[in-house]
Order: structure tokens, then C-alpha cells, then sequence
């Protein structure tokens, strides 16, 4: 089986270095011919022209930059496998985006109020942020969460919480994003038992949550135990989904957070992939068909600056995902070969410095987005790069989506950039290089052995690393950071979470632990430890039965940390 | 409190004192030729010898680390107290270096307040930092029961930790296939307990199985050191590993020309040291004085009599 | 990475530097970049690793003997977790080791952690040398203090 799947990564990256390594005559000779004697022996003027992946790029592009059957063979049309040029038939044609925009802080009360107000101002769907104690599985009475309460997202510390952050939404009529991790199941169950209340249906429950924990150990580092005890968490949530919730999301495969922590963008596209491979073969471990999981698996990339390589990764990341679905996983029906993603901006490049230039960026990182042929789109806010978005700021943000769609004509005409010679190009060379990924994860004994050796890491810390000396030397330019520098800027103002947001936290926790029937809680606890430690007993009944008794978020993460232990990163640098 | 004074150290370190070790060990580290550091040791130096310093070395991404944690805190718990020297190797062009060793320890340095020091290797060839040797001295005053010292894990440079280390434990794992080979060369021989980690692991039984027929055929010597599989996940194999190694304690207890030898190897290198210090400026002068180079070179002198002449002239 | 000023004091005797994130808080990318950068100007690092306590930040501090702590926090929390770390150094009794911080930190809230003795405080897209200049001229105090008392 090892070894079948080794030859697998190696015979397709044999395959695409010679689908790729092209002999471009026309160019060298217009090069020697008309370039040369125009540049007068200087070609670029000191500057290289290289990408966030370390790509080096020629000048101009040109037909034999690519294969010749690339239409039929490697793009096919929209709606067709390999699904190059998008996942349906008729695209935005048919129906545009998602604009979700991420929200989230302070106190549930905070966050319901800025729910209303993007349902009122036309969002299509709900997208919530929760604090780090959240993320961390730590009550907002921990001491460690001192300080930290509602700071870079809401704070849920119990289902009372989640009941307030719903509170007059019509859950049945809205499908709800949760970027949650370690603690997803909980959460799943408190978003079930908060439509239990509302008598609305789990089957009808519309959503997704992030859940994808392998990109925390290699990159946005929040986890509770070691990477199998969340994988085995996560695969019961699968199955339980599968068999209960049909309009449940249960994993989002982001690629944002890697990106986000300084890898560059073939590093984000083969590192995501790898890890939805990962999961792809947990369900078919777990017992499930794979043609009736792969639909329910959705992406989350960032997009950054550098445009064109941005759609490139967009376009590699369907045409990689269908064929390998297709070729190492035996998957028959169409629909599962279909790589659906949400994308945001990215965070990475927005600065304080000048903070309206982050408007302009984030315009062009949407546009990619879009010509990339997303699902949902979260466009960042001008001041995110210092504190949680104003409201004024995100309605800048969600308008700028609305321009992209309404005025511009671009969602008009299906993957435009289709068929360039450059776009192509460098979608083939970062199909390539992601192979080359797939194969060195594969050497090292898969992608939670590379994970826990810390192998990804340490090539994210190198990439960022260069970033930052290129930046340094100037190599590589920021607007307003090192370059265009404006002297003695004023801070701009921002949203502060006051610590009244604690206060109320703290004594709403101390009211439902005192409201609850504690036996009724120590009881469920208990049950949920026993089904932990029988590893095939699918432990989310019993979360769901804790969480209706009002345990806390912590109360239960402490369970799994009793049974399972923390975890402790590998040394990356 | 105010700033530490040489005595208040040296006191501070023999109550066991925290702050005053520290401060002690930053002096021998930074300053070691100065008549602070000397004085330090030449104080401390009566109150050692209780401590058993036990040498950690292996390959790198082994697991030497985790097993350190591991490791103090099993004998933690068996109310002994423990100390651990991690080295790690210095950039050879910035002469910088990043002490990550902490990170997976850190639950047993909190949890049972085992006292951890990183030390760079500043360059020194042999793996080792000079520093090292007074370190262990001022941790076995400070009343710590076992010393540990991880080494940077390189290979041949790490072979020196048998001149410090009262008992070398040698870290191997499974999956290292052919790399083995190249280590065993050089650590066959100065292993005293050969620990096979990530017992948990594919390979790790036959990894056991070779390294215990390598020793049965390395010369036989009084001490047959032993090989002992240990899980770090689990905790599994720690105590028979904790008990080998004192069982080795009172092995070197009971024979002492190992002791003999030891303080031999730090006197002779404590001398050349001593010796190189002294007339390294003689012998810079000597280098810098262009007329007698020049002369030399009219001459062709050859540079062993040349040497044999400067030597002279200093003695 | 320029090596900076006062280069001769630390010459065979590299500052010595803790770099902690002691919050709750996995946004690790800066804090990689600068543990490398301070490696490369010559420093010896010495980085925890995530979530460390406050207390252990002190206490590796202390163990370690460094010159220099340098605290990181992205999440906002640095007025309540900075000033922690702070605190338990002079219950401590320790005034010879410098802090510096770094982060998400608005202009308002510098001059209260300057009150508390963390210095530098500096925000995403410092240049690199100027937070090594900055380290360095704290070390250089640091060093002097510990030789001479004051």
C-alpha cells in the first residue's frame, strides 16, 4: 500500500517535469534577436522577478510555454473534470459568491448585534470568529484567560453564550461559518442544541465548521492534545455529520493560516492539499464511502498580492484535487470531485502604516479571488492589521465586494484569464512543484509524521524568514512600510474591547454554574470520558448530552486533556 | 535584591540558591578566565562530587529531549534532584545560536522544578562547550543529585562527553537505517546504557536487537553496558533505565582509577589550556614581528625548527 | 542582519535573549523570524515554544540568566500579560535583566508599559535592525549594571 502510493506521487511528478519542461525557441530567439540589443545589456535593472514561491519568471510568455492539448486535457470546460476553469457549468452566472464576512468579538450580546447588522446591510452568510481562550478550549474564568476575553473574537464559554449569539436569528434561513478547531465538536454540539431550542431540525441545521487540525500543528498552532487524539475527535464529528446533519460543512481544509504564517503560495497549495488527503483517507479508514464524504469537504485559501499567482494556485488547487480524487481514490461520482473553497484576503499584507492603501489591496486580493473562481469570499477590513475591523471599516470591506460583483464585469465571463500563456504556465509549474510537495511528505512517512517532526513548519519558518530579509534589503517592497514612508503618522482609531467584556463573561459563567444540575453535568462527563477511551465509540452524543447540561467549554476540553494528554510542538527553529 | 557579588554567589550557589547559580554559571561561562571565575571554583570546589553526571548524546531527532524530560521527571518524583546542561551548537558565521531544547521539557522544568540551563557551544570543536566542565561543578555544589548533560548530537565531536560524564547514555531510535552504521563507529565505545527510544515505533525491536549484538561483539570490559527500550509516550521502560544508571553509579564508585582517570583528562586539558593562554601572547608577538619572519623566510627556515627556536627563546 | 552597535562588548560573550509569547496566542510567524534574525546578529536564543505561563517565563529567565526577555503578543492581551511578567520579576528581586516587548500594541499603551520598564514595544513592520539596536543598547546596560553594580 506504501508503496503503491509512493510510486503514485512520483510517476505523476515524473509526468508533469516532462509535460513542463518545454524548449521555448520563439523565445530565446526574440530575445537575442529584439530584447537584448533594446536593453542594451541590462536586463532588469538590478531587480529580480521572482514570486512568493520562489518562482523565477521570464518576460513574456508564449504558446510553447505550455503543452499543446492543454484545452482538452489539462483545463477542459467549467463544470468538466479536470475543472481547471471552475467547478459549475455556469458559475457566477448562475449564482455569485458568498460574501461572508467574518465577525465576532467581545461579548455574544457584541457579536449578535454585528450579525444583525451584515444580515440587515445584505450579507448572505454568517461567519463567526472566537477569542483565543475559546480556540484553546480555556474558560473566560481561567486565569489564563485574563486579559484575553473577547479580544480577537467572541467568548464562548458555555452553551448560554452560544444561545445569546443567536439570539432572534432564524436559524433555519441562514448557513453559519464557525472558525473553530480543537474545541469543533463542542461547538457543533452547542450550534445543535441551540437549534434544539429553537425546535429547528438538526437535518436542516445549514453550516460549516473549520475543524481541520492538521493546519493548526503546521501553522496557526492551536490544539488541546496531540495530533491523533483531534484527528480521532474530528473523524466521530464526520461520521456523526454524515449520518445526521446533510447541510453541515464538517471540515474546512484551509490553506489561509499556513499562508498566514508566512509560507508561500505552493507551500499553502501542497500543504492543503496534503492535509485533504490526509482526511480523505481517515474517512475511508473510518468506514465511510468516500463518494459520500468528499462532497461535505471544503477548502478556505487566502488571497494575497502577487494576482496572477494567486489565480494560478486557485485554478492548480481544483485541476490537483479532481485527479487525485479521481486516480488514488477512486472516486466515481462528479460532485465529490469538486474543489469548493471560501477565500479571504490576506491579513499578511495589510499594514498600519497608511491604513487606506489596505482598501486598494484588499481590492486587487478580492479580484484574484474571483478570477480564481471562488465559492465565498471574506474581504479583510482597512484596519484588521491592528484590531479587530470598526464597523464602518467592514462595510468598506463588504462593499468592495459588492463593486467586484456588480460594476466590473468580471464575474460575467467564466475563468477569463484562461488560456494565457502566463497564467497557464504558472498554473502547470505550481501543479508541479505542489507534486514535488506531495512526494517529500510522502518520504518522510506521511503528513502527520512530517507534521509532528515538525518538517512543514520549519519550511514555513524558512520561506517567512526570506521574506523578511528580502523586505529588509528591499528586494521586496511594502507601500508605506519601506518604501513611500510618510513621516509621523497618527494612529488611526480603532475598536477597543473593554474590559467590561470580561466582567459580563465572567459573571454569565458564574450564573449558569450555578443555574445547573451539577450531578446531571458530572454525570455526562463522566460518560464522556468512558466513550474516549473505547477508541471506536463515536464520542459527539455524549458531547452533545454535556454540553445540554451546561458543562463548559473547558469542562469538557478537560476531559480529553485527562485522557489524551497536551501537546507540546516540535522544536522549529 | 540587589546585584549578585562574587561572594553572595558563591554562598548563593552553595545554599542551592537559584538566581546565584545562574549568575555563577553566566561567570564561568562569559568570563571564564578571570580571577571571578577562577575564585568561584576554587571555593565551590570542595562541595563537589556528589552528583552523578550523566552524558545524553545520540543522533539529532531522536527524541533526546523528550527522553530528558521523561527522564527528570521519573527521578523527580523519587525526590532526587536534577539538573540539565542542554548544548547546543553555535552559527559558525554569526556566532549566534538558537537554544530551542527547552520547549519539550518544558512540562517537568515546571511541574517538578527541575533546574534547565542551554549552553552554546561558542564554536569549541568536540561538541562540548568549554563552559561545561565548570557548570556541572557548580550544579554538583548547588546539591543537585544527577547532572544531565544533552549534547549537540553531532556525530564524532560529541565522542568528548566520556571526559565529563561519569555515565554516557547513548540515544538510539529506530528508522535511522543506514546512518547507524556511521554512529555506531564512534559511539560503540563510549556508551555505558544504550537506550533504544520511540519504543512504539516500527523497527525499534530489530534497532535493539542490532545494537545488542554490535556490543556483544565489541572487547569485552568489566562494565557490559546494557540496552534498554523506552516509550516516551507511556513513560514505559524508565524505571529499568533510572535503575542501570545506578547501577553504573556504583560501579564507578567502587572503582576508583575511573575517577583517577577522569580528574587526569581534566587536568591535562586544564594545563594545555593554561599553557596556550600563558603564551599566546608571546606567540603573537613573535608572529607580528615582521624583520624576524622576513629573515626567516630569506633563510628558508622550516617552520618546525622555526617553532622549536621560538620555544626556546619563551621557555 | 547588522550586527549593531557596542560589538565589542559582547565579543566571546553573546547577549543572551528569551524570546516568549506568554499568552494565550499560536500567531508564532513574527517571533520565528525574529529568534533567526537574533541568531544571525549573534545573539544566543533561547525560545520556550508556545503558551508558556508568565511564571515560566520569569523562571526560565532567571535559570537561564539572560540579558534580555523579549515578550511577543499578537492577541491584545499585552497590558494585562506583559505587565504579569513584569510584576513577578520584581517580586522577584530581579531589576538585571532588561524586557523589551512587541506586537499589536497601540501608541496609547507604550507609555504604560514604559512605566513598568518594557521597552522597545514595537509593531508589525519594524525593520529588524531597528529592534537589534534596540536589544543591543538594553543589553549593553544590562551588562554594565551587572559589572559594576549600577
Amino acid at each position: 500500500m506504501v508503496n503503491d502510493s509512493k510510486s503514485y506521487w512520483s510517476s505523476k511528478l515524473l509526468a508533469l517535469r516532462e509535460q513542463n519542461s518545454v524548449n521555448n525557441r520563439a523565445y530565446e530567439e526574440w530575445k537575442k534577436k529584439t530584447l537584448e540589443p533594446w536593453n542594451g545589456g541590462n536586463s532588469s535593472g538590478g531587480r529580480e522577478f521572482v514570486n512568493s514561491s520562489g518562482i523565477s519568471l521570464k518576460e513574456v510568455y508564449t504558446p510553447d510555454d505550455i503543452p499543446k492539448d492543454t484545452d482538452r486535457r489539462l483545463l477542459g470546460m467549467p463544470g468538466e473534470y479536470p475543472f481547471t476553469r471552475g467547478v459549475y457549468p455556469n458559475m457566477y452566472r448562475g449564482r455569485r459568491w458568498t460574501m461572508r464576512m467574518f465577525s465576532g468579538f467581545g461579548t455574544p450580546e457584541d457579536t449578535n448585534r454585528r450579525l444583525k447588522y451584515l444580515i440587515k446591510h445584505g450579507e448572505s452568510g454568517l461567519s463567526i470568529a472566537f477569542d483565543m481562550p475559546t480556540l484553546y478550549g480555556f474558560d473566560c474564568d481561567n486565569t489564563r484567560a485574563d486579559g484575553e476575553i473577547g479580544k480577537c473574537g467572541v467568548n464562548v464559554s458555555s452553551l448560554r453564550d452560544m444561545e445569546v449569539i443567536f439570539k432572534g436569528i432564524d436559524l433555519s434561513q441562514v448557513s453559519t461559518s464557525m472558525t473553530i478547531n480543537a474545541p469543533a465538536a463542542i461547538l457543533t454540539a452547542m450550534y445543535i442544541a441551540v437549534g434544539k431550542k429553537k425546535n429547528i431540525p438538526v437535518a436542516d441545521l445549514a453550516g460549516t465548521v473549520q475543524a481541520d487540525i492538521l493546519k493548526e500543528y503546521i501553522a496557526q498552532k492551536e490544539w488541546i492534545y496531540p495530533p491523533e487524539a483531534h484527528l480521532r475527535l474530528i473523524r466521530d464529528m464526520m461520521v456523526y455529520c454524515t449520518e445526521n446533519m446533510p447541510k453541515w460543512n464538517y471540515i474546512s481544509i484551509s490553506g489561509y493560516h499556513i499562508r498566514e504564517a508566512g509560507s508561500s503560495a505552493v507551500q499553502e497549495l501542497a500543504f492543503t492539499l496534503a492535509d485533504g488527503f490526509h482526511y480523505v483517507e481517515m474517512g475511508q479508514a473510518a468506514g465511510l464511502d468516500v463518494d459520500d464524504f468528499a462532497p461535505r469537504l471544503s477548502f478556505f485559501f487566502n488571497s494575497s498580492i502577487n494576482f496572477f499567482e494567486e489565480i494560478a494556485k486557485m485554478r492548480a488547487a481544483r485541476r490537483i484535487w479532481a485527479t487525485v480524487l479521481r486516480e488514488k481514490y477512486g472516486v466515481k461520482k462528479t460532485r465529490s470531485l469538486l474543489l469548493r473553497f471560501h477565500t479571504q484576503t490576506s491579513g499578511y499584507t495589510l499594514t498600519w502604516q497608511q491604513p487606506l492603501n489596505n482598501i486598494v489591496r484588499t481590492t486587487i486580493e478580492g479580484m484574484a479571488a474571483v478570477l480564481g473562481g471562488t465559492q465565498s469570499l471574506h474581504t479583510n477590513s482597512y484596519d484588521e492589521a491592528w484590531a479587530l475591523p470598526s464597523e464602518d471599516a467592514v462595510k468598506i470591506a463588504l462593499r468592495t465586494q459588492q463593486i467586484i460583483s456588480e460594476e466590473t464585469g468580471i464575474p460575467d465571463v467564466i475563468d477569463p484569464l484562461g488560456g494565457s500563456y502566463y497564467v497557464e504556465w504558472l498554473t502547470n509549474k505550481l501543479e508541479e512543484e505542489a507534486y514535488r510537495y506531495f512526494e517529500e511528505i510522502e518520504r518522510m512517512g506521511g503528513i502527520l509524521e512530517a507534521v509532528k517532526a515538525g518538517y512543514l513548519q520549519k519550511e514555513i519558518a524558512a520561506t517567512s524568514y526570506r521574506r523578511q530579509i528580502r523586505l529588509e534589503e528591499g528586494k521586496e517592497v511594502m507601500v508605506g512600510v519601506n518604501k513611500n514612508v510618510e513621516e509621523g503618522e497618527q494612529p488611526i482609531s480603532i475598536l477597543r474591547i473593554s474590559k467590561k467584556a470580561q466582567k459580563q463573561q465572567l459573571d454569565r459563567l458564574k450564573e449558569v454554574k450555578s443555574d445547573r444540575n451539577e450531578k446531571k453535568v458530572i454525570e455526562a462527563l463522566d460518560d464522556l470520558e468512558k466513550a474516549m477511551r473505547k477508541e471506536n465509540e463515536n464520542t459527539m452524543p455524549y458531547i452533545l448530552k454535556a454540553v445540554e447540561a451546561y458543562a463548559t467549554l473547558e469542562e469538557i476540553s478537560n476531559v480529553g486533556r485527562k485522557v489524551f494528554g497536551s501537546w507540546k510542538e516540535p522544536v522549529i527553529v | 535584591m540587589k546585584v549578585l557579588k562574587i561572594e553572595e554567589i558563591v554562598q548563593g550557589i552553595l545554599d542551592g540558591n537559584r538566581r546565584a547559580v545562574s549568575r555563577g554559571i553566566s561567570v564561568v561561562e562569559n568570563d571564564y578566565d578571570t580571577a571571578a571565575a577562577r575564585r568561584i571554583i576554587r571555593e565551590i570546589f570542595p562541595h563537589t562530587g556528589h552528583a552523578q553526571i550523566v552524558g545524553i548524546t545520540g543522533p539529532p531527532g531522536i527524541g533526546k529531549s523528550t527522553m530528558i524530560g521523561n527522564l527528570s521527571a521519573t527521578l523527580s518524583k523519587k525526590g532526587f534532584r536534577i539538573s540539565v546542561v542542554a548544548i547546543d551548537a553555535s552559527s559558525p558565521f554569526s556566532g549566534g545560536s538558537l537554544l530551542g531544547n527547552r520547549i519539550r521539557m518544558q512540562e517537568s522544568l515546571s511541574k517538578y522544578g527541575v533546574y534547565m540551563r542551554s549552553l552554546a557551544n561558542r564554536g569549541l570543536n568536540g561538541g562540548l562547550s568549554r563552559s561545561v566542565w565548570d557548570t556541572v561543578k557548580i550544579l554538583d555544589a548547588s546539591g543537585s543529585d544527577y547532572i544531565i548533560v544533552e549534547t549537540v548530537g553531532a556525530g564524532q565531536a560529541d565522542l568528548d562527553i566520556v571526559n565529563l560524564a561519569d555515565t554516557v547514555i547513548v540515544v538510539l531510535g529506530p528508522g535511522l537505517g543506514d546512518e547507524i552504521q556511521a554512529i555506531k563507529a564512534g559511539i560503540m565505545e563510549i556508551g555505558h546504557v544504550f537506550v533504544i527510544n520511540k519504543m512504539d515505533r516500527q523497527g525499534a525491536f530489530i534497532a535493539m536487537k542490532d545494537i545488542e549484538e554490535t556490543l556483544a561483539m565489541s572487547p569485552k570490559g568489566e562494565w557490559k553496558p546494557p540496552v534498554i527500550g523506552v516509550n516516551s509516550l507511556n513513560g514505559e521502560g524508565y524505571e529499568a533505565f533510572i535503575e542501570k544508571i545506578q547501577e553504573h553509579r556504583s560501579f564507578v564508585k567502587s572503582h576508583s582509577d575511573l575517577t583517577m582517570r577522569k580528574f587526569r583528562t581534566e587536568l591535562q586539558r586544564t594545563i594545555l589550556e593554561e599553557l596556550r593562554r600563558r603564551f599566546e601572547s608571546d606567540i603573537s608577538h613573535f608572529l607580528s614581528d615582521n624583520e624576524e619572519i622576513k629573515q626567516l623566510v630569506r633563510d628558508k627556515i622550516d617552520p618546525y625548527s622555526a617553532a622549536e627556536k621560538l620555544v626556546k627563546k619563551i621557555a | 542582519m547588522d550586527p549593531g552597535k557596542n560589538q565589542s562588548l559582547f565579543k566571546d560573550k553573546p547577549i543572551k535573549i528569551l524570546l516568549a509569547k506568554p499568552g494565550i496566542d499560536g500567531h508564532d510567524r513574527g517571533i520565528l523570524v525574529l529568534a533567526k534574525a537574533f541568531r544571525d546578529a549573534g545573539m544566543e536564543v533561547i525560545y520556550v515554544g508556545l503558551l508558556p505561563t508568565p511564571e515560566e517565563v520569569v523562571d526560565t529567565a532567571i535559570n537561564e540568566d539572560v540579558d534580555v526577555v523579549a515578550l511577543s503578543l499578537l492577541n491584545g492581551a499585552h497590558m494585562t500579560v506583559f505587565k504579569k511578567v513584569a510584576d513577578l520579576m520584581r517580586e522577584k528581586g530581579v531589576r538585571d535583566i532588561a524586557i523589551v516587548g512587541g506586537g499589536t500594541i497601540p501608541d496609547a499603551d507604550k507609555p504604560k508599559l514604559e512605566k513598568l520598564g518594557i521597552t522597545g514595544n514595537y509593531g508589525p513592520g519594524t525593520p529588524i535592525a531597528e529592534i537589534i539596536n534596540h536589544i543591543t543598547e538594553r543589553a549593553a546596560e544590562i551588562r554594565k549594571l551587572k559589572a559594576t553594580g549600577e
